[in-house]
């Protein structure tokens, strides 16, 4: 009977503790695993901005430093900000035809150290797009308001957008509006147009007439 | 609630047979434990029931009808909320699914009384008080971004239940019953986790 009365205490026990934590992270999917943050200047009317141009390559940035490269799924972001940038009111013209809007697409990886703050990508930001890019030569870039501090560990895709219609007025490249896209398998073509509808679904005030 | 069906099967059968007075002066139960969230902790955390958790008892039986010992427990809570936008600071908004992941762990000292303790009686309810330390980790994940929490806090309960010895010469039986526990939690801005516990398993006598 002692032996029975221990095997039923130790197989309540181990029942007890099998599956005892639902580990959130293996119920979900890739698409519920990604998050979409979006900041902007609220001082900003941007139906005041009319015209866009877009950098033709994105920024791949590691340990501080940017390359420029154009493959599919980087080609695939590009063509979908137009996209939605176009179907808000926007018209798209050439960086050289005094764009009132100027924006970059940016993937941001995990470095050596595995952890990129936040915060030093945007100290870093004149280096991945130099202010020459925009024609404004010895300007720096401005973000007028504060972004929560997170670390990126496993990689990131960001839109920025920085008002040159008003830069020689501001003296300065004001950052207007920035999205980041983090989570798992963002870095595909096929799933750029949902990725950026996103962000910009989030971001109602985006539109001009 | 499969688990919860076999529990009540289990005590249902349990009801049919002879049953003695417990003769054990120290008993041991280890029960599995279904719990619901409630008051805030249902309304602002977690408002899915748990069916992650057990709970264990040591017990010294000072007469027929008092007892007391300590009560340890464990249990999982988690809800997944649907995507939706969330508001950071004056102009940042973030869009995420949002998981809530608590676990407690009670520790707590505990009075139980069985009014019909000295009876011969195959039944025997009771009423049971703990209080003590709730052990609490709280995780929550924006996507799969999760930031984390570890933290202790007061936790009283107050319950009822029934033990049903098997057996004529056995010292162990079945125990089930429900508990509902206070448990006062600040962080964050929530104010509690609070529960509504059911549990059912064995109780057996060590000495």
């Amino acid at each position: 009977m002692k032996t029975f009365q221990s095997l039923v205490v130790c197989g309540l026990l181990v029942g007890a503790t099998i599956g005892c934590k639902k580990e959130p992270l293996d119920n979900l999917t890739d698409a519920e695993s990604r998050i979409y943050i979006t900041d902007h200047d609220s001082t900003v009317n941007f139906n005041t901005f009319k015209t866009f141009s877009i950098s033709d390559s994105v920024a791949l940035i590691e340990n501080g430093k940017a390359q420029h490269q154009l493959n599919d799924a980087d080609a695939a972001y590009i063509q979908a900000v137009k996209d939605v940038m176009q179907s808000n009111g926007y018209i798209e013209v050439n960086k050289d035809d005094d764009p009132d809007l100027g924006i970059t697409v940016n993937r941001i990886i995990s470095t050596s150290t595995g952890v990129i703050s936040y915060g030093s990508y945007w100290d870093n930001y004149d280096v991945y797009w130099d202010p020459y890019y925009w024609g404004y030569p010895g300007y720096g870039y401005y973000l007028p308001y504060s972004y929560a501090v997170y670390q990126i560990r496993e990689g990131a895709v960001s839109v920025d957008m920085v008002d040159l219609k008003n830069a020689p007025e501001n003296n300065k490249l004001k950052v207007v509006w920035t999205g980041l896209i983090r989570g798992s398998g963002i870095y595909n073509a096929s799933v750029a147009e949902s990725q950026v509808k996103a962000l910009f679904d989030q971001s109602p005030y985006l539109k001009t007439e | 609630m499969k688990k919860s069906l076999i529990i009540s099967i289990f005590f249902l059968l349990g009801m049919g047979l002879t049953a003695h007075a417990q003769e054990s002066k120290v008993n041991l139960n280890i029960n599995y434990n279904y719990s619901f969230p409630v008051s805030h902790f249902n309304s602002d955390l977690v408002s899915n029931a748990s069916s992650r958790g057990f709970t264990g008892n040591l017990m010294y039986e000072l007469n027929p009808k008092l007892s007391v010992g300590l009560g340890v427990g464990y249990q999982d809570y988690y809800q997944k909320y649907p995507r939706q936008n969330y508001k950071l600071g004056q102009s940042q908004e973030v869009s995420a699914v949002l998981s809530n992941s608590i676990q407690m762990v009670p520790v707590m000292a505990r009075i139980a009384y069985e009014p019909l303790g000295s009876s011969d009686s195959r039944v025997q309810p009771y009423i049971s008080l703990a209080a003590g330390a709730n052990f609490v980790n709280n995780d929550q994940y924006l996507g799969q971004f999760g930031s984390g929490n570890t933290s202790t806090g007061f936790r009283g309960a107050a319950g009822l239940g029934a033990k049903i010895p098997l057996g004529k010469t056995s010292r162990w039986g079945i125990d089930a019953g429900g508990t509902y526990d206070y448990a006062p939690y600040t962080k964050f801005g929530y104010k509690d986790l609070n529960t509504v516990n059911v549990h059912g398993g064995l109780y057996v006598g060590l000495k």
